[in-house]
């Protein structure tokens, strides 16, 4: 997810922007009371594996301002007629073609080393690592609003300048690489940082980007509600195969009773709940009625069948004051409503694609055929054509569930940003220098 | 599936249909549903469709008609064992059938 590796960046460089004296985090000279334990050409190896893990950052910087503008062709652009966004996105470009030193080796970014400031970089470089699945899972350009572009490309830009001002810290380490017009570089990653901050920020995106595609939770059956909830979970997993008609059928007709019986086990404490669930009840009854002449062959299903079963079992199985707990009935209805979106997905898909027919009423001999026995003639016609059925009006009108307001960012959204900028811009206590920390 | 064994079978779907649309409890509905997939399930799917305008109203009437079409598939080469447990589930959801 675009906030866990973004946060993890952000912290990391942020805890490197606080330290200092970077030859002595490296084991090198320059205290009395803690004696050297590198010698020179180690340094010089460790900062070679700093360079490697910074370029992956950078690379995670250039595919984040790409993300949040993508303006194809920079080529003949100058200075003038590139802006903020493209500006940065040019000089990064710059930068990465310009180094020589390559990505981290996996096992770099997978062994933990000894230097805090060295596992600092490494998690840095694994968090830009992981980050870059991000990009191409739901928070590529087109897929984002304005203002989560802008967001995006704040933080590409406060990275940026983290990474500058590391740039001059580091300068001292044997063999140490400069970044490319690292002045430049830092200039136009501040002035990316302005422009990018102009409106409000919209954190949300932080919920965008790779996840773990969710499993089955296989085993023995959990006691009490909890059975239940396991059942419906898989359920909805099973479900993002097309199941055929007849295991459609039987899904719905679990989902009807599966209401009916958890709308009566809550009546007394949570009427509104009962409610809504009894009219999901019939909103599925509706479903089973319109379904009965349904047919389609293609799919499986079978599994999702059973578990919308299972589910049945165990919750009929549980004793009706048992399920008084307020936090699995809030999932309950939550899984209700993502079973209800992806059976609504189901239905549209196999009418829109002709997987699911409907049987014609009264069925024709063929006559042509050959032999003393005419065989039925079987007709179907899809579900979309004139033979209508009040399926789809159902599914569009009664299943649906209402749009669900956009999830609220992570509650440290904020202040992992904050803390990268205020470790950006500090200035060390009792002294003077320039705004930016060097 | 022949004309007679489809027209049988597109009766005895028609008239379950219609004493789930007519059953007064909620648990009769949810069987008599059963009994029509039971129905689907034995013939694999392959089905004519059902009508259940212009039937009667009456139960009772729903009822005979319905287990006498069941009863009739087996002499069409389903069967006869499913053919009962069809006819048994029938009977449990018309024993719901009661407000």
């Amino acid at each position: 997810m675009y906030g866990e590796n973004g946060g993890l960046l952000r912290t990391e460089l942020a805890t490197l922007l606080r330290q200092h004296r970077i030859q002595q985090r490296l084991g090198g000279p320059g205290t009395h009371t803690v004696p050297e334990s590198t010698t020179a050409e180690e340094r010089k190896a460790l900062g070679e594996q700093i360079g490697r893990y910074r370029h992956a950052v950078l690379i995670w910087c250039l595919q984040a301002v790409r993300a949040a503008n993508p303006r194809i062709n920079l080529e003949g652009t100058t200075g003038r007629s590139r802006r903020p966004a493209e500006e940065l996105r040019y000089r990064l470009t710059a930068a990465i073609e310009a180094s020589a030193a390559g990505l981290p080796p996996l096992e770099e970014l997978t062994t933990g080393q000894d230097f805090r400031t060295i596992e600092s970089w490494r998690q840095a470089a694994r968090a830009a690592a992981l980050g870059e699945h991000d990009f191409d899972a739901g928070l590529g350009y087109g897929r984002l609003s304005n203002a989560e572009c802008m967001t995006v490309l704040k933080d590409a830009a406060e990275i940026t300048r983290g990474l500058v001002a590391l740039d001059r810290r580091y300068a001292r380490i044997t063999g140490w690489e400069r970044l490319k017009d690292q002045g430049r570089l830092g200039r136009a990653a501040e002035g990316c940082a302005v422009f990018a901050g102009d409106d409000d920020p919209d954190y949300t995106v932080d919920r965008l980007g790779w996840r773990p595609s969710p499993t089955t939770m296989d085993g023995p059956a959990m006691p009490g509600l909890l059975g239940v909830l396991q059942s419906q979970h898989n359920l909805l997993i099973l479900l993002t195969k097309l199941p055929t008609a007849r295991n459609l059928r039987l899904v719905l007709d679990s989902q009807r009773v599966l209401s009916h019986e958890a709308s009566l086990g809550v009546r007394n404490f949570a009427p509104e709940l009962a409610d809504k669930w009894q009219a999901r009840s019939g909103t599925y009854t509706a479903l089973v009625r319109e379904s009965r002449d349904l047919g389609g062959h293609l799919g499986t299903g079978g599994l999702a069948a059973s578990e919308g079963a299972n589910a049945l079992g165990r919750l009929q199985r549980l004793p009706r004051a048992a399920v008084d707990v307020t936090k699995p009935l809030r999932h309950l209805d939550r899984l209700f409503a993502r079973v209800d979106d992806r059976v609504g997905d189901i239905i549209e898909h196999g009418a829109n694609e002709r997987l699911y027919f409907l049987r014609l009423r009264l069925p024709r001999v063929v006559d042509q055929s050959e032999g003393l026995i005419k065989p039925v003639r079987e007709r179907y016609v899809p579900i979309a054509s004139a033979v209508q059925t009040d399926l789809l009006a159902i599914v569009h009108t009664q299943l649906r569930p209402p749009p669900t307001p956009r999830p609220a960012p992570p509650v440290d959204a904020a202040q992992s940003r904050s803390d990268l900028h205020e470790a950006v811009v500090h200035r060390p206590e009792g002294r003077g220098g320039p705004s930016i920390s060097i | 599936m022949l004309l007679a064994h489809a027209i049988t079978l597109a009766e005895a779907r028609s008239y379950v249909a219609a004493l789930a649309d007519l059953a007064r409890t909620f648990d009769a509905s949810v069987e008599y549903e059963r009994v029509l997939l039971q129905l689907d399930w034995i013939h694999d799917d392959e089905f004519p469709g059902l009508d259940t305008t212009g039937l009667t109203d009456d139960r009772v009437v729903l009822y005979a008609v319905a287990d006498a079409a069941i009863e009739e598939l087996a002499d069409h080469g389903v069967d006869a064992l499913q053919v009962e447990l069809v006819l048994d589930m029938l009977d449990a959801a018309r024993a719901k059938d009661v407000p």
